[in-house]
Formats: C-alpha cells, sequence, structure tokens
C-alpha cells in the first residue's frame, strides 16, 4: 500500500474516532489527547495530521459532507423521476443517522452550535460544498425536467433540509416513537408534496 | 507597398433575406480604404461595382471570393429579379471562398423564424448541415454574428488574400475568433470571480449573468477581445450578451437569466456544473468589500 | 407607356413602374417584394425581446428602432399606472446615440448615394471615392455612440427606465473629442466653414458661396435646372419628440400640433409595403419635414424659393447634420453623471399594457405599437418612415414621391428624385 493510502487512511480513522468521542463526551469536553490515546497514536504524531481542534474540527465537517454528498451524487446519477430521488435521498440520510448517527450529530451538534469554531476558514458554504452542490443538482434537475417547481433555492433548501435534520435531532432525543427508517416513506410524500410543480 | 502588380481577387456580395447590419458594419471599418486596396470589388448592395445588380444577377461575373449575407429560401426570395437559390448556385460553384457573414446567413438567424421550415443559413440549418454543406464545406468559412464585426471580415479576406490556412471548427468558424467566450476579457470578470450580480440595469458594477441573461460565459465570440467600434461592447456599458454568434440565437427572455431554483440553467462554456457550483459556493461565502462597493463618487 | 426599373441600393430594391405620357412620367407604381415578417417573429416573446428584435428590421437605422421600442415599453407602463421618469442624464444620454445614427445615416446616404448618383446623372464624375469619406465620418460617430450604447449596429443598451450605460468623464471626454473631430470633417469636407459661421448663414445668397461637397451638389442641382423639380404636396409630419426636434405638422407653412391615434396603416395592392395617413391626409416625413415643422431658419428661407423640391429636400437632410452636431455638443457638455442611468428594476413590472412610441429617425418619423399581455407580446406593429413617403395615394392624390416624380422626363431624373428621399428598402417591407 502506497505512503499517501496508508496517510488517507490513518487521516479517515482520525477523523471517525473524533466523531465517535465528540457523540460520547461532547465537542469540548474531548481534547486532542483524548482522541490520540483511543487511536493509540502520540499526540505530536496526530498533530502531524491535524494541527489543531478548530483545524480538524473544519476537517470533519467538509469529510462529512463529502461523504454524504457522494451518497447524493450517486442518486443524483439515477435516471429516475424527482419523486423516486427524494425517497432515496431521505433513506440515505435516515439510514445514516441509523448507522452512524456521530456524523449528522456532528453536523446538528457541533457544527450548528459552534459558529464561534468555524467563522473563519468555514465561511459560508465553504465546508459544506460537498452536500450543498448536490442538493443543488438535484433540484436543477428537477426544475428542468418540469417535475419541481422553480422557486428561491433557500426556500427549497431549508424546507427539505431543516425537516430531515429536525426528524434526525429528533430521533437522537430518543423521541420518535418508531425506527427513524420507518417514517421515509411520509417524510417522502411530505417534501415531494411540497417541492413538486 | 502597394498590391499594384499582384492579383487582386474578385469579391462578390451577395444578399438573400437580411437587414443589411453586416453590409453597415463593414463598412464600418476603420481601415477600410486599405482593405478594398487589396480586392476587385465586383459586385456590393451599396458601394459603387462595375456591374449593376441585374447584371450580377445572371450569375456569370467572375468571383474569387463570395460573400453571403441573409438567409435563404429555395425559391421566393429574389434578387435583380433573379431567385437568389439560382445566383447562389451559379457563384459558389466558381468561388474559390465562401464567406456565410452573419448569423442568419451562416445558422438562419432571426429571419429563420418566419417560415422555420423553408428557411436556413447557407450551409447549416441551426446546427444541422444542409443539403449544400456537402457540396461547398471545403470552401466555406463561417462568420456568425448579429452582425458581424467589421474586423472578423477583414482578417478573413486578408488571410485568404495571402493564401493562409485558417484554422477553423466544426461550424467552419475561424478558432482566432470563435475559439473564445465573450467573457473572455469583460470589463466585469472581476464580479463574475466573485459572484457579485449587478442588481438592476445601469451600474458599471456588478456581473450580468446571475440575472440580467448575459449569455457571455457560453457564447463563442471575441467581442470583449476585438472591440466593438475599436472602443466597447454590450457588456462593458451594462447591456447582457445575447449570444448572436450560436446557432441558437435569438432564444427568448434574453434580459434575464433562466434559472432553476437560482441556479443558472446554462453552465459557462465546458465548465461541468458540479465545478461551477463548488466554486460559486465557496465564492459566495465570501464578502469582498471593495466590490461590493460603488467605485466612484461624484458631488453632486 | 409603362417602363419598369428595378431600384437598387436603397438598403435594398424596389420595382418602379412609370407610366409615361407624351414623354412625361404622369404616374409611378412603386412595389417591394418580400416581407421578412419581423412583426410575427415578435408575436409570443417577452417584451422586452423586442429591443433585440426591432433593430433587425434594419441594418443602418437600427437604433432608431431600439428607442422606439423602448419607449413603446415605457408608454404601455405608464397606461398602465406605472409611473416611469427617467433622469436627465439618461434622457440626454439616449438623445445622443440616437443623434450620432442620424449624422452616420444623412452622411452615408449623402457620399454613398446622392453625390455618386448626381454625378453619374450629370456625367460631372469628380474622381473622388466619396464612399470612404462616407465611412471615416460613419467610423468617428458611431465610436462616439458607441461609448454609451456598446456597439453599432444593434446596440440594445436602452432598457424601460434609462440605458444600461454608467458612463465616467474618461468616457464623455472622450465622446466630446469623437464630436469634435466629425465637426472638423463636416467643415472641412462638407460646407468648406467653421460651423459656427455656417448656423450663422441668414440669407440664400451666402449658400452659394459654400465650399465642399454640399456646395458641389447645390450647384451642380441649381447649374443643371433641377432646383424646382421633386416638388410635391408641401405637407409636412414629425412624431418624435425631442429637445431637437419637436412633434407637429406643417401645411402651407403653417404648424399644427399632432396625436399618434389618428395615424392609420393600409394595405396596398401589388406592394408588401403598407401605406400611411395621418387623419386620411399623406404627409412628407424626414429632415425637411422636421425643419418645416420646428421652422428652421435656414431651410425655410430655401422652401421659400424652392418650395419641397429636391434641393430643399437635400439641402434639409445634409444641413440636419449640422443641428445634430452641434446639439449632441451640447448633450455632452450638459451631461449630470451623478444622476442614475436607470430608475426601473430588471424586471418586466407590468404584465399586461399597450403602448406607442414615436422617434424621429433618420428618415423621419418611426412608430411602435405593442399589446402585451403576461409579459408576453400579443401584437406588434411598426410604422416606419419610408412608408409614410412612398403610400402610394388614391384617386383624390398622389402619394408623396410619387408627386414628386411626375412630370420628369426620364426615368434617370425620376429615379434621383426617388432617392432624395433616402428610401430605406427593409425598413419598408420589414
Amino acid at each position: 500500500m502506497k505512503i499517501t493510502e496508508k496517510k488517507a487512511l490513518k487521516r479517515e480513522s482520525i477523523i471517525q474516532t473524533a466523531l465517535q468521542l465528540f457523540s460520547l463526551k461532547g465537542f469540548h469536553k474531548t481534547t486532542i489527547p483524548d482522541i490520540a490515546e483511543k487511536l493509540q497514536m502520540s499526540v505530536g504524531n496526530l498533530y502531524n495530521y491535524f494541527s489543531s481542534k478548530d483545524i480538524l474540527a473544519k476537517e470533519i465537517i467538509k469529510y462529512t459532507s463529502e461523504v454524504l454528498g457522494n451518497e447524493i451524487k450517486t442518486v443524483n446519477m439515477l435516471d429516475v423521476s424527482s419523486e423516486e430521488k427524494i425517497k432515496k435521498i431521505v433513506e440515505l440520510y435516515f439510514r445514516m443517522a441509523e448507522e452512524n448517527p456521530e456524523r449528522i450529530e456532528y453536523f446538528l451538534r457541533v457544527y450548528l452550535a459552534n459558529r464561534e469554531v468555524f467563522h473563519d476558514g468555514c465561511e459560508g458554504m465553504t465546508c459544506v460544498s460537498g452536500f450543498v452542490t448536490e442538493i443543488m443538482i438535484f433540484f436543477d434537475d428537477g426544475v428542468s425536467s418540469g417535475e419541481l417547481r422553480d422557486q428561491d433555492f433557500f426556500s427549497a433548501f431549508g424546507l427539505f433540509m431543516g425537516y430531515l435534520g429536525g426528524m434526525v435531532f429528533l430521533n437522537g432525543e430518543e423521541m420518535l416513537t418508531k425506527d427513524i427508517g420507518e417514517y421515509t416513506d411520509d417524510i417522502s410524500r411530505n417534501i415531494y408534496a411540497a417541492l413538486k410543480a | 507597398m502597394t498590391s499594384q502588380t499582384s492579383y487582386k481577387p474578385k469579391l462578390l456580395w451577395l444578399q438573400s433575406i437580411t437587414c443589411n447590419g453586416n453590409t453597415h458594419s463593414f463598412l464600418n471599418h476603420p481601415d477600410l480604404a486599405s482593405i478594398l486596396s487589396h480586392f476587385e470589388l465586383v459586385y456590393h448592395p451599396v458601394l459603387e461595382t462595375p456591374f449593376d445588380i441585374e447584371e450580377m444577377a445572371r450569375g456569370e461575373l467572375e468571383c474569387d471570393i463570395l460573400i453571403l449575407e441573409g438567409s435563404f429560401r429555395e425559391e421566393g426570395f429574389t434578387r435583380g429579379r433573379v431567385e437568389v437559390s439560382k445566383i447562389l448556385e451559379a457563384y459558389a460553384k466558381k468561388a474559390k471562398h465562401i464567406i456565410s457573414a452573419g448569423t442568419c446567413a451562416t445558422f438562419g438567424g432571426i429571419f429563420k423564424e418566419y417560415d422555420p421550415e423553408n428557411i436556413s443559413g447557407f450551409c447549416f440549418n441551426v446546427e444541422e448541415r444542409t443539403e449544400r454543406y456537402e457540396m461547398y464545406a471545403s470552401k466555406l468559412i463561417s462568420l456568425p454574428g448579429c452582425p458581424i464585426h467589421p474586423k472578423w471580415l477583414s482578417y478573413v479576406l486578408l488571410m485568404m488574400l495571402k493564401d493562409k490556412h485558417i484554422p477553423i471548427d466544426e461550424l467552419h468558424r475561424p478558432q482566432e475568433l470563435y475559439g473564445i467566450t465573450v467573457h473572455t476579457g469583460c470589463a466585469r470578470n472581476e464580479y463574475f470571480e466573485w459572484k457579485i450580480d449587478t442588481k438592476g440595469f445601469g451600474l458599471k458594477e456588478g456581473c450580468l449573468f446571475y440575472e440580467q441573461g448575459c449569455q457571455g460565459p457560453y457564447t463563442r465570440g471575441s467581442c470583449n477581445k476585438i472591440l466593438w467600434n475599436d472602443t466597447s461592447s454590450k457588456t462593458i456599458v451594462g447591456t447582457p450578451c445575447f449570444g448572436c454568434t450560436e446557432p441558437s440565437f435569438p432564444k427568448t427572455a434574453l434580459f434575464s437569466t433562466k434559472t432553476n431554483m437560482g441556479i443558472p440553467a446554462t453552465m459557462p462554456l465546458g465548465v461541468p456544473r458540479r465545478a461551477y457550483l463548488t466554486a460559486t459556493g465557496i465564492a459566495k461565502s465570501f464578502k469582498i468589500k471593495r466590490l461590493e462597493e460603488r467605485i466612484i463618487t461624484y458631488d453632486s | 407607356m409603362i417602363v419598369r426599373e428595378l431600384i437598387e441600393k436603397i438598403e435594398g430594391e424596389a420595382e418602379l413602374d412609370f407610366t409615361f405620357n407624351e414623354g412625361k412620367i404622369e404616374d409611378v407604381r412603386i412595389s417591394f417584394a418580400f416581407y421578412r415578417g419581423i412583426e410575427e417573429i415578435l408575436v409570443g416573446k417577452d417584451a422586452r425581446d423586442a429591443l433585440v428584435i426591432t433593430p433587425r428590421v434594419c441594418g443602418i437605422c437600427n437604433h432608431a428602432h431600439l428607442i422606439a421600442a423602448v419607449k413603446t415599453i415605457e408608454n404601455g407602463y405608464e397606461n398602465a399606472g406605472l409611473k416611469v421618469e427617467l433622469s436627465n442624464k439618461a434622457k440626454a444620454i439616449r438623445e445622443f446615440t440616437l443623434s450620432c445614427e442620424l449624422m452616420q445615416n444623412h452622411m452615408t446616404w449623402f457620399y454613398m448615394t446622392i453625390l455618386p448618383q448626381l454625378e453619374k446623372l450629370l456625367g460631372e464624375a469628380s474622381g473622388e471615392n466619396h464612399a470612404l469619406k462616407a465611412s471615416y465620418f460613419s467610423s468617428t460617430i458611431t465610436k462616439a455612440m458607441s461609448i454609451f450604447a456598446g456597439q453599432w449596429p444593434h446596440s440594445s443598451y436602452a432598457v424601460p427606465g434609462g440605458v444600461t450605460c454608467d458612463p465616467t468623464y474618461v468616457d464623455v471626454m472622450q465622446a466630446e473629442n469623437l464630436v469634435d473631430e466629425s465637426i472638423r470633417f463636416y467643415e472641412e469636407m462638407v460646407i468648406g466653414m467653421p460651423i459656427d459661421k455656417y448656423l450663422e448663414i441668414d440669407s440664400n445668397a451666402f449658400l452659394y458661396d459654400l465650399d465642399g461637397d454640399l456646395a458641389r451638389v447645390l450647384q451642380l442641382i441649381g447649374m443643371n435646372e433641377m432646383a424646382d423639380i421633386g416638388q410635391s404636396h408641401d405637407r409636412f409630419i414629425a412624431f418624435g419628440d425631442s429637445t431637437l426636434f419637436k412633434a407637429g405638422k406643417s401645411m402651407k407653412t403653417r404648424v399644427y400640433s399632432v396625436d399618434a391615434n389618428y395615424v392609420e396603416e393600409s394595405v396596398q395592392q401589388g406592394t408588401v409595403a403598407k401605406a400611411v395617413t395621418y387623419k386620411h391626409k399623406l404627409y412628407e416625413v424626414g429632415p425637411l419635414a422636421r425643419a418645416m415643422v420646428s421652422k428652421e431658419p435656414m431651410v425655410k428661407r430655401l422652401h421659400k424659393c424652392y418650395k419641397d423640391s429636391i434641393l430643399t429636400r437635400v439641402f434639409a437632410r445634409v444641413h440636419e447634420v449640422a443641428l445634430l452636431l452641434s446639439h449632441s455638443k451640447e448633450l455632452l457638455q450638459n451631461l449630470r453623471l451623478d444622476e442614475p442611468s436607470c430608475s426601473l428594476g430588471k424586471e418586466l413590472i407590468v404584465p399586461d399594457f399597450e403602448g406607442v412610441g414615436a422617434v424621429e429617425a433618420a428618415r423621419g418619423s418611426l412608430i411602435h405599437k405593442t399589446t402585451v399581455k403576461e409579459g408576453l407580446i400579443e401584437n406588434y406593429e411598426i410604422i416606419v418612415p419610408t412608408q409614410w413617403n412612398l403610400s402610394h395615394g388614391d384617386d383624390r392624390e398622389n402619394g408623396i414621391a410619387i408627386e414628386a416624380m411626375v412630370g420628369s422626363s426620364s426615368t434617370e431624373e425620376a429615379t434621383f428624385i426617388f432617392r432624395t428621399f433616402d428610401v430605406c428598402s427593409v425598413c419598408t417591407a420589414q
């Protein structure tokens, strides 16, 4: 295995471990030494990959956006209706909430809640572009095919993502009465009804 | 050194269904005298020539370079009392070079819209090749534009005069002129780079691509490199580019940008959508103060 | 006996059928064969697309169509209840660029058509390449125009509410310089004297002391006993208002006001050109008409002697360039750059409206009319200056240009008279 590939895997494992610890102990209470210890690597070595906790925080949001973005991209590339695509996006989002809850939790509880960490270096959409671009493409395709109504981007974005984020938040608080995956059909139908032409 | 002893190619300017815009644009060339000194003008719709329109229409004049202006129909349009399609046949065969001057002559343009079934460009009907393409493609140079810039035509004529090969694209447009976009060299480029829309008309600040319908980023042409009237261009004076060199000219709703949820429906030429959206998303995340402000303040 | 001639180099062609009786022309039928259909092409398009499409009626007077189109939309907005206020800056810039086109058109006509054709008619070839003089003037004045309008031909820089340009003093100084250069050309080539001195001429006698190409034309006409030919009904009209031109009609030198609602078009037999009348009467349009309506002294003095002959008509067109040059300088000097260029936003504000717009194009009054529903053009009408001058007339009286040609003893002379109207075939056949 090439050095660069090894480094990339190492980087990813740091990110995964950090995500888990942030989820368990909270963002502010988790330190770099905590993460290094969990990975059985030296703190100095960890600093070679991420030179500060803030930088790690920003890299994590970029990483999770890329991961989510790539999954949405796969849906975007399918030759199916926008209605179908909505369902698939909702599915993958809820699946991620079930299988890797720390990722969306990080977005909701760390990224959205600690703006002071992200304002310098993650201005606006800079660090979430991997994911936002795919949502834009989904909307662009839907409107140009005539299936979705042309409207202000942020109205549609807020509706779609705010809705999904809200459901995941409630799920995290253990307030939902069913498994989150069981909400897929209803949520998809609601979103489609709101966005369709 | 003049070309008194060297051969002067015979130029014939044939008009079909046109507004005469290309003729008048060319007559505006700042070096008209010296350009024309290299050629023998056999027939021209405005300038004095040895032959009148009826003599020209018989199809018997000599012709080295045929310049076509206007869109075509097989029958139902005459010049000098002869169907243009007949005159065309005669001269297109004789000519060493054929130039379709203007979007109408090249693709069909505005006048095609009156009778789309029967009116087209010379060798192209929008982007499809017509029957004439097979016969004349080897001699053809396409100069779309509504109208053409006089220097595009003089470039082609002088290259033909000197027997130089003109690199062309698949629609026979010279790459030196149409290989770039109208966006190249636009005075508002910085605003495009940072996605700052101009918010209405009448301001030198701001880009016209996001909302005002500017087609510059995906229109092939050199209007911001070879300036109009040696001085200016549409986008310099705050008018959006209408894509007049393209086969699709004219599109509709020319003063507003077609968007899908705020995303431009047409991307800059050759730029993949994901690349554009990613770059745009990042650029939009930053506020560049200097570019948000007006450049000049005049005391009242 | 009917002699049919194909006339070319009138921004296209026309067929003229001259009816001769005892060696003199007693009637002329003018026909244009091809209709390009711009009015139909506009139907169904976004209302503002008219600013791009209507200039393509004509490659030489496209700017006039642009200004007429934008005024039509603005008039439509006003009819629908929206107040449209243009800043003085926007108005002045529009007037300036339109004036540049008028000047370009007149000089092109003078040097590429009238002077060569007159020399040919009289066998008085000067050997000069007059066309290049026109090209020089044209490229200079259109440079000044493009500083504000972006390009010539086919600018679309006038939008509802004003103009798209936001000029600086760098731009204005450059434009002034180009106007000065155009004045210098006019002084050296056309009138042979300083323009200020020229505009102070207060007697017809001094016109014959002019030097330059205008003098040459006047002398050729005078010396060949053509000063009185080409007279018509001596009835003039102008609809476009500006700081230089006034709207109105002039009959027997008395001036009255006009209302564009009384303009009527009608189909004519044997030609795609429609006739136009004002309150069922025929009128001449163009520089001579404008001069008579605004009572321009130098033209009126000539008119007193020669009525609406070719001498007066040709003089009026060339003279108008002097007026426009001097007026353009003033417009630039008084430009206030701190005023806004455009007072309306980028959206089409009113979805349903009916509007009319009139401007003075080079050849005369140009009128556009439109009905717009839900932002799309339902109907668009374009009435061009040449339609006025070339209307056939009826049993009661001949059309303007026809009346001018009647009485001539040769088709060559009659054709020259025809050309003094600066006929535009593409506009007429739209």
